[in-house]
């Protein structure tokens, strides 16, 4: 073990990492710089020429290069395919050089880096390239002591040997030889693993089947938004596109001239305001029921579960008088009076469900590290921001994403509190109500297709984004919040 | 070179340095203020921070949480109970004509379209919600009990797998939605071409628009809410089978138990709590379906061109407040108390049954 070339190929990761972000920030920058060169219809009598979208054949110009559609969409394609690989990339690479210790590396370090390399070196990062190929010889020079004249030497050898491997078969035993008994035990055995593999083909089979039934959707759902309006419309849609047909400006379309920007703004402030709201609440409640002693708690307790299972409708039709008109007049009044950002955060600035989860988790911490704390004098407000919120920190990061989920998805209270608003309302619609009110039809009635499922992709998209950064904490979470009920 | 990074890094050291220098003075003089503050109080005997009794403190925690509360949950309940008894309550001028016991009721049970199939429909409210409760749960809870259990018994792609099954959870039902009807389109639709592929004959085959029948357009319904339901039940059952002792399955592997037998008798047995637990939650689940009928056929529950409808009974209740047209709020709260007494049943019935039956 040479622990200088181990420190050599960390330090080589670091720099290759440096390059890695300032690759992707390239790629983000270009992104966005093609994106808003995308053309768009003339607008005429303040409404989009939609039906000359498919037909516009743009010419865009950059760097004195003059290039069609067709070229834009496939570099739009390709940056959005670089920006997919490098960014997990980037994060598992950081992952994994702070925890990598001396004792992991083996030749399969080595060949991943390499792979890595070859990544880069599609996706035009060449200094990454050059440096996770360099990094390579130097982890195998660590491992097995070759240098790259060695290594390079070594590889024909070692295929041979592995091809040998593979062609000689295993000596057969002449059964003729063998007893009765043994030959038995043989067949049984051989009978057994062919059941065993039957039963391990089947599962995958089943297993697969189903993801393919899940994963569908979602394909599909990218592929439209993509296509053009006779692709999405055409009563043979295709199932695979060439890149150069993957029509970007559908998502510009529907930002701009279908408003989903706005939605798309509203939405997170509600989404933002209420999870504080929810984080906030949540801790002090839990803490009131885990630790602090009172009378009642238990009977306060019990009545906070059993609201548990009123159906949310029954509260709705309430509420709804609560805050209009007669009630604190959030919604209902006359143009400009209105308030539907309160209207929709405050309602869900807390929940039950969410107080119960954390109490949990607050009453699994040891009462003796409360006392001792109080002994030296601790506060309770300072024992719940440096003990319990820092101990119970996963729960709580999980209780956040889930909110914040939900508010994305509200449909139906957002729904009454913009209905009633009328034209002003539709200002403060969120992305569900956005996404089954806006009409995305032409002048002649027909439906863009594609227009419709790119605002569906541009809603979920974000959501599968935070799904797959924060994976373990939430799929955790949900297996948890189950078996606790 | 060498000497003007060190000279930079030198530079910013010190910049450091003197902020945090600066940080902790200030951070030493509100202490001390602080503490002469405490001092003064405790010599005039005025701290009463120490002397706070259990309940006002756990008033000052509770009391962000129970104000939001107290406004929008405990009094929609009591006032829920209240709407019930007017009679034309109307909401705008916030009058009623007279109160009534069980006018509200009545109204709702002998509405056209509630339980009563409607005449120009022939639908009704309740048995369509009845329809997907009983077709949706059993073939959800049973996939996904066999997901589970598969899931459990591989290794190489199981995280994979997992996390492709979990997918559904994190998607909005409106986006999904319109992706399910747009899949299953008359003409160009994915699921007719791949039907095509099996040499049916397609054409004109509708399933969500104008010329689909009600059990096509059913089928549609329970397909979507038994793809979206199914991920939350399987993540739930896959941590319940991974909590299951190993020494059970050894046992059985040195009897050389068929693996049919495991999964009866062990696995689910074993189990059988949260697959209880899971069955109640998902029939009310499928009891309040609303957002998943929106998407695939619209507010009303109505595709275009077709002469039944898919109302379930949220949204025979969310008729009455829709928006701009707001009607009579008491017939609504009716409906609702309707369906909390369903709820409240399963709720006791699972209460009791998993008190006697589930024992494990």
């Amino acid at each position: 073990m040479e622990k200088n070339l181990f420190l050599k190929s960390n330090k080589i990761e670091k720099t290759t990492l440096f390059f890695d972000f300032l690759a992707l920030a390239l790629y983000i920058y270009v992104f966005f710089g093609l994106f808003s060169m995308l053309a768009l219809p003339e607008i005429v009598d303040g409404r989009m020429r939609l039906d000359t979208l498919q037909f516009m054949l743009p010419v865009y110009k950059l760097l004195n290069i003059t290039f069609d559609k067709y070229t834009m969409n496939t570099m739009i394609t390709l940056d959005v395919l670089f920006m997919l690989v490098a960014m997990p990339m980037l994060v598992t690479n950081i992952k994994k050089l702070k925890t990598r210790t001396i004792y992991e590396i083996d030749s399969y370090t080595a060949s991943a880096k390499f792979i890595q390399g070859i990544i880069n070196l599609f996706s035009l990062n060449i200094v990454s390239a050059v440096l996770r190929i360099y990094n390579m010889f130097v982890l195998v020079k660590f491992v097995k002591g070759y240098n790259a004249k060695q290594f390079f030497k070594s590889i024909i050898p070692a295929i041979k040997a592995k091809f040998k491997q593979w062609t000689t078969k295993k000596e057969k035993i002449d059964e003729s030889q063998l007893d009765e008994y043994s030959i038995s035990i043989k067949k049984s055995i051989r009978r057994q693993t062919a059941v065993s593999a039957m039963r391990i083909l089947f599962t995958y089979l089943f297993l697969i089947v189903m993801a393919l039934i899940i994963i569908i959707p979602f394909y599909w759902m990218l592929i439209t938004s993509l296509k053009d309006f006779s692709g999405s419309t055409s009563t043979n849609p295709a199932f695979f596109i060439n890149i150069s047909q993957m029509n970007w400006v559908n998502y510009k379309v529907v930002l701009t001239e279908m408003n989903f920007g706005l939605y798309i703004k509203n939405t997170v402030i509600v989404a933002i305001f209420s999870t504080a709201g929810t984080v906030v609440t949540t801790i002090l409640a839990a803490y009131a029921f885990a630790r602090i002693e009172f009378k009642g708690r238990e009977v306060l307790f019990s009545i906070l579960i059993m609201t548990m299972m009123i159906p949310g409708e029954l509260y709705i039709i309430t509420n709804f008088i609560t805050v209009s008109k007669n009630g604190f007049g959030w919604v209902g009044m006359p143009t400009g009076e209105n308030n539907y950002f309160l209207a929709m955060i405050i309602p869900f600035v807390t929940s039950i469900s969410y107080i119960f989860f954390l109490r949990q988790n607050f009453k699994q911490i040891p009462e003796s590290l409360y006392k001792a704390a109080r002994v030296d004098g601790c506060s309770d407000f300072k024992y719940l921001m440096r003990v319990m919120v820092p101990i119970a920190s996963p729960t709580i990061f999980t209780i956040t994403i889930l909110h914040i989920f939900s508010s994305w998805n509200a449909y139906i209270w957002p729904r009454i509190i913009t209905g009633v608003g009328g034209l002003e309302g539709q200002q403060y619609w969120l992305i569900s109500n956005a996404l089954r009110d806006t009409a995305f039809v032409l002048d002649n009635g027909r439906v863009m297709y594609n227009l419709q499922i790119a605002a569906s992709a541009l809603v979920t998209v974000p959501l599968l984004i935070i799904f797959f950064m924060f994976r373990k904490y939430i799929m955790n979470g949900i297996g948890r919040s189950g078996t606790k009920g | 070179m060498a000497d003007f990074i060190k000279n930079v890094k030198g530079f910013f050291n010190k910049v450091g340095t003197a902020i945090k220098k600066f940080f902790w003075d200030v951070r030493r003089k509100i202490n001390n203020v602080r503490r002469r503050i405490s001092n003064f109080l405790d010599k005039h005997n005025l701290n009463f921070a120490n002397k706070f009794p259990g309940w006002a403190k756990a008033l000052i925690y509770l009391s962000p949480a129970l104000i939001v509360l107290v406004i929008f949950t405990f009094y929609p309940i009591i006032n829920s109970f209240a709407l019930v008894v007017y009679q034309n309550y109307n909401m705008t001028n916030d009058t009623i004509t007279g109160y009534t016991i069980f006018g509200n009721f009545l109204t709702v049970i002998t509405d056209e379209s509630f339980i009563v199939p409607a005449s120009h429909t022939g639908s009704s409210a309740v048995i369509n919600t009845l329809i997907i409760v009983f077709i949706s749960v059993p073939i959800s809870v049973l996939l996904a009990l066999f997901i589970a259990a598969a899931l459990n018994s591989i290794k190489p792609l199981k995280n994979f797998f997992q996390t492709i099954y979990f997918l559904p959870y994190v998607t909005n039902t409106i986006a999904i939605g319109l992706v399910f009807a747009y899949m299953f389109k008359t003409e160009g639709g994915l699921v007719n071409q791949f039907l095509s592929l099996f040499g049916m004959d397609t054409e004109g085959l509708s399933w969500v628009e104008s010329g689909a029948v009600y059990w096509r357009s059913m089928f549609v319904l329970i397909f979507y809410s038994i793809w979206s339901s199914l991920a939350f039940k399987i993540m739930v059952f896959l941590t319940s089978i991974q909590g299951i002792d190993k020494q059970y399955y050894q046992a059985a592997a040195i009897d050389a138990t068929p693996r049919n037998r495991i999964f009866s008798k062990i696995t689910v047995p074993l189990i059988s709590p949260m697959i209880f637990y899971i069955l109640v939650t998902s029939v009310i689940g499928a009891f309040k379906i609303y957002n998943a009928i929106v998407a695939l056929f619209g507010v009303t529950g109505q595709p275009a061109g077709v002469d039944y409808n898919l109302q379930s009974i949220v949204m025979y209740i969310y008729k009455f407040i829709d928006g701009s047209n707001a009607g009579n709020l008491s017939v609504a709260a009716a409906g609702s108390l309707i369906l909390f007494a369903i709820i409240l049943v399963l709720t006791l019935v699972q209460m009791q049954v998993s008190k006697k039956r589930v024992h494990y």
